[in-house]
């Protein structure tokens, strides 16, 4: 040997792979006929998460399909993150309304001040996890997206006891 | 202050002080730093006690007084923040929000209202008041102020600033008690130079600007002391700017300049000033082009086009250039041998402000004419002729060179426009220099009648652009002209050295109200 590789003596029985291969065969068969259920069949099986649970963002319209948000400028003021874009500007009654409405869905927290602040119960964050998307620009939801969405409101308190005492 | 006036001891809040006889509980509680809730008082306005916000307990009185108009008295024992004082001041909160919507949300008054304010401090979040509110709805007063009625306090501000201070007595309370609101006589709209002052003495979101509604919320706004550049006046502003923008201008007490108000005029003028397109770059020409270059390659190509002797240098400057570039202008035409500069001045009708009459928006519709005179640039009316034949060298600072004739500047040997857009006629340039409007530098202009007064920085310049004195000291010391500048403070102390008028002034003398130079008219009013 020109260098010193050091060759351990074994016995044949410790150094056969045969004994490990057929261990694991055995594992695979005792699955085949006895298939265990600690994971979920995700994505057929949802996961079951809290009401309590903050995720992506949705706003509350009114039957006419309008956004609640009043443009008051209360969640982009609060946002830790400072995700929130707001343009007010006066519609067509006089009324004060978010021009521009878009949360970046990256740089959020998921803090759920926006919901705790909104004076009109106008922008919630949600009951949702699935958020894949095949770009980053995606991630900006802009006023249009967030009233599309359907998933439920989180519930940041529970009713019972809003002190959380 | 005037010796008849006896001194009286009283005790506010344990704390004991003489004031001169007939001030009221409130501005002596302001002395010791106290501040009484307030509505209908305001300080540049009679009292008329009317919102019973500022009640006070005061020992030996039956019940609380009114300490807006209440003249202390000798051995007074003043008490503004007792249980009994809170409770008279949150029964009149609770009263004023009887009818009031709460539509803080979309109030443009949220975050600097005084009822909102004391309504949280108060603590009064739930109300006793069952019956439904009356709903009133809005109305204009003046062609860009709204009134919101559901919101108004019935204070009365706005009433007395048209009575009192613009002598215009259009506005009334129409009706009484809860149905009250404020209105012209005839319901037809008015108007007056200084009617939005009414929008800042209002304390809720009553009377709003339309220029401002729905635009940005109070504490988005950073607030930069400023000058008004409107007038020649000089008004003292607080300047509102979001995003690198104006938004606003609101006055800046100034007992000398203007007081608690300003113009109409002054506040639409300086609302996105400096805005838009802007030369962001240095150019320097070559050939038939302008090409954009970087700073020390347009300083580099200034001072060598200068070390070729262009000839005897003139200029045409703008009124509305602050003293520091006029003096470094000034400076640089010395190298060459000055033949002088001048400047125009657009001119509008004049108002006066009838109960300040300090105050009037000018015929001059520029900030810095006095000053521009004062360090030797001649007010024109043609400021084209004089430069138009001139063949030596041809400086263009900050005026925008609108109605300049055809083929202007082309006779010169070199011509530099230093300035914030590229006119047509700026385009014939040899060099051109970006510099700052008055919101984006630090520096000084001279009122009407000779009153020296700071502004500060509030926007960043776009791109490349910097203030001229700094842009062209660099070229100074390059010309090996002498020192360079580095504030505006060392401009002005260098100006205030050579320039007779502003002799014994630098910048820690005018601190934000300005003062006067001595043996100007303004002399009597400085420090
Ligand atoms: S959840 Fe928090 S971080 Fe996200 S948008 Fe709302 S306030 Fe901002
Ligand atoms: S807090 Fe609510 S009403 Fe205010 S801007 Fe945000 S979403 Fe709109
Ligand atoms: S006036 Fe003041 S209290 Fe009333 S809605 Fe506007 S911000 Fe709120
Ligand atoms: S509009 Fe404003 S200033 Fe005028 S009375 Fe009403 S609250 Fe007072
Ligand atoms: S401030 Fe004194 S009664 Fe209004």
């Amino acid at each position: 040997m020109p260098i010193g590789v050091k060759t351990v003596d074994r016995p044949e029985v410790e150094s056969s792979y045969l004994r490990a291969t057929l261990k694991g065969m055995a594992l695979t068969f005792k699955h085949l006929v006895r298939p265990v259920t600690a994971s979920q069949q995700y994505p057929e099986e949802k996961y079951e998460v809290s009401p309590r649970w903050r995720g992506t963002h949705r706003m509350a319209v009114h039957v006419d399909g309008r956004a609640k948000c009043v443009a008051c400028g209360l969640c982009p003021t609060v946002c830790p993150a400072n995700c929130i874009k707001l343009i007010p500007a006066e519609d067509e009654n006089g009324e004060r309304y978010a021009a521009v409405y878009e949360i970046d869905e990256f740089r959020c927290i998921f803090c759920g001040y926006c919901q705790e602040v909104c004076p009109v119960e106008a922008i919630h964050v949600g009951v949702h996890y699935e958020n894949a998307e095949y770009s980053r620009e995606r991630f900006v939801y802009d006023l249009e997206r967030l009233c599309a969405q359907k998933h439920p409101f989180t519930q940041l308190w529970d009713p019972e006891d809003p002190a959380s005492e | 202050m005037n010796d008849e006036k006896k001194l009286l001891n009283v005790t506010i809040d344990g704390v004991e002080l003489e004031v001169p006889a007939g001030t009221t509980i409130l501005a002596a509680a302001e002395r010791v730093g106290a501040v009484i809730p307030r509505y209908c008082y305001h300080p540049g306005l009679s009292a008329p006690a009317v919102c019973r916000m500022c009640l006070v307990e005061v020992e030996g009185a039956p019940k609380p007084l009114a300490s807006c108009v209440q003249p202390v008295q000798d051995d007074m024992v003043v008490h503004t923040n007792t249980a009994q004082a809170r409770k008279a001041r949150r029964a009149a909160v609770e009263f004023l929000l009887m009818n009031h919507p709460l539509d803080c949300p979309i109030c443009d008054a949220a975050g600097q209202c005084e009822l909102q304010d004391y309504a949280f401090e108060t603590g009064q979040l739930k109300t006793r008041y069952v019956e439904p509110k009356l709903v009133m709805g809005r109305d204009k007063v003046t062609p860009e102020i709204v009134y919101f009625a559901d919101r108004c306090i019935l204070c009365t501000r706005c009433v007395r600033f048209m009575d009192e201070i613009a002598k215009d007595p259009v506005l009334v309370v129409i009706n009484r008690g809860q149905r009250g609101y404020i209105d012209t006589m005839t319901g037809e709209l008015f108007e007056n130079p200084f009617s939005i002052n009414i929008v800042d003495v209002c304390p809720v979101g009553a009377l709003v600007n339309e220029d401002f509604l729905f635009k940005a919320r109070a504490w988005d706004l950073d607030q930069t002391a400023s000058i008004c550049p409107g007038c020649s006046q000089g008004c003292n502003v607080s300047l509102g700017t979001k995003e690198e923008r104006i938004v606003r201008a609101k006055p800046r007490f100034n007992p000398e300049v203007n007081s608690y108000w300003m113009c109409d005029h002054g506040r639409k003028t300086v609302i996105n000033w400096g805005a838009g397109a802007r030369i962001e770059v240095p150019m320097a020409r070559d050939g038939d082009e302008l090409k954009p270059v970087d700073w020390p390659q347009a300083l580099d190509a200034l001072s060598e086009a200068i070390g070729n002797e262009p000839g005897r240098a003139r200029a045409i400057v703008s009124a509305g250039a602050s003293n520091e570039s006029l003096f470094t202008l000034r400076r640089l035409m010395e190298e060459l041998g000055s033949d002088g500069g001048v400047f125009r001045v657009p001119t509008g009708p004049e108002a006066e402000l009838p109960g300040f009459p300090k105050l009037k928006l000018r015929r001059d519709r520029v900030p810095n004419a006095k000053g521009a005179e004062l360090l030797g640039f001649q007010r024109s009316d043609a400021v084209f002729d004089s430069a138009q034949g001139h063949r030596g060298a041809l400086f263009v600072l900050e005026d925008t060179l609108e109605g300049a004739p055809d083929g202007f500047g082309t006779n010169a040997e070199l011509f530099v426009y230093i300035g914030t857009r590229l006119n047509p006629a700026a385009r014939s340039a040899d060099i051109v220099l970006p510099s700052t409007t008055f919101a984006e530098m630090a520096g000084t202009f001279t009122n009407f009648e000779g009153r020296v007064q700071r502004f500060e920085q509030a926007l960043r310049g776009p791109g490349l652009a910097r203030p001229w004195w700094l842009t062209g000291s660099a070229l100074l010391e390059r010309l090996g002209a002498g020192g360079r500048y580095r504030t505006a403070a060392e401009v002005f102390a260098a100006l205030a050295s050579e320039v007779s008028e502003y002799e014994g002034l630098n910048y820690e003398v005018l601190g934000l109200k300005g003062a006067g130079a001595p043996g100007s008219s303004a002399a009597a009013t400085a420090g």
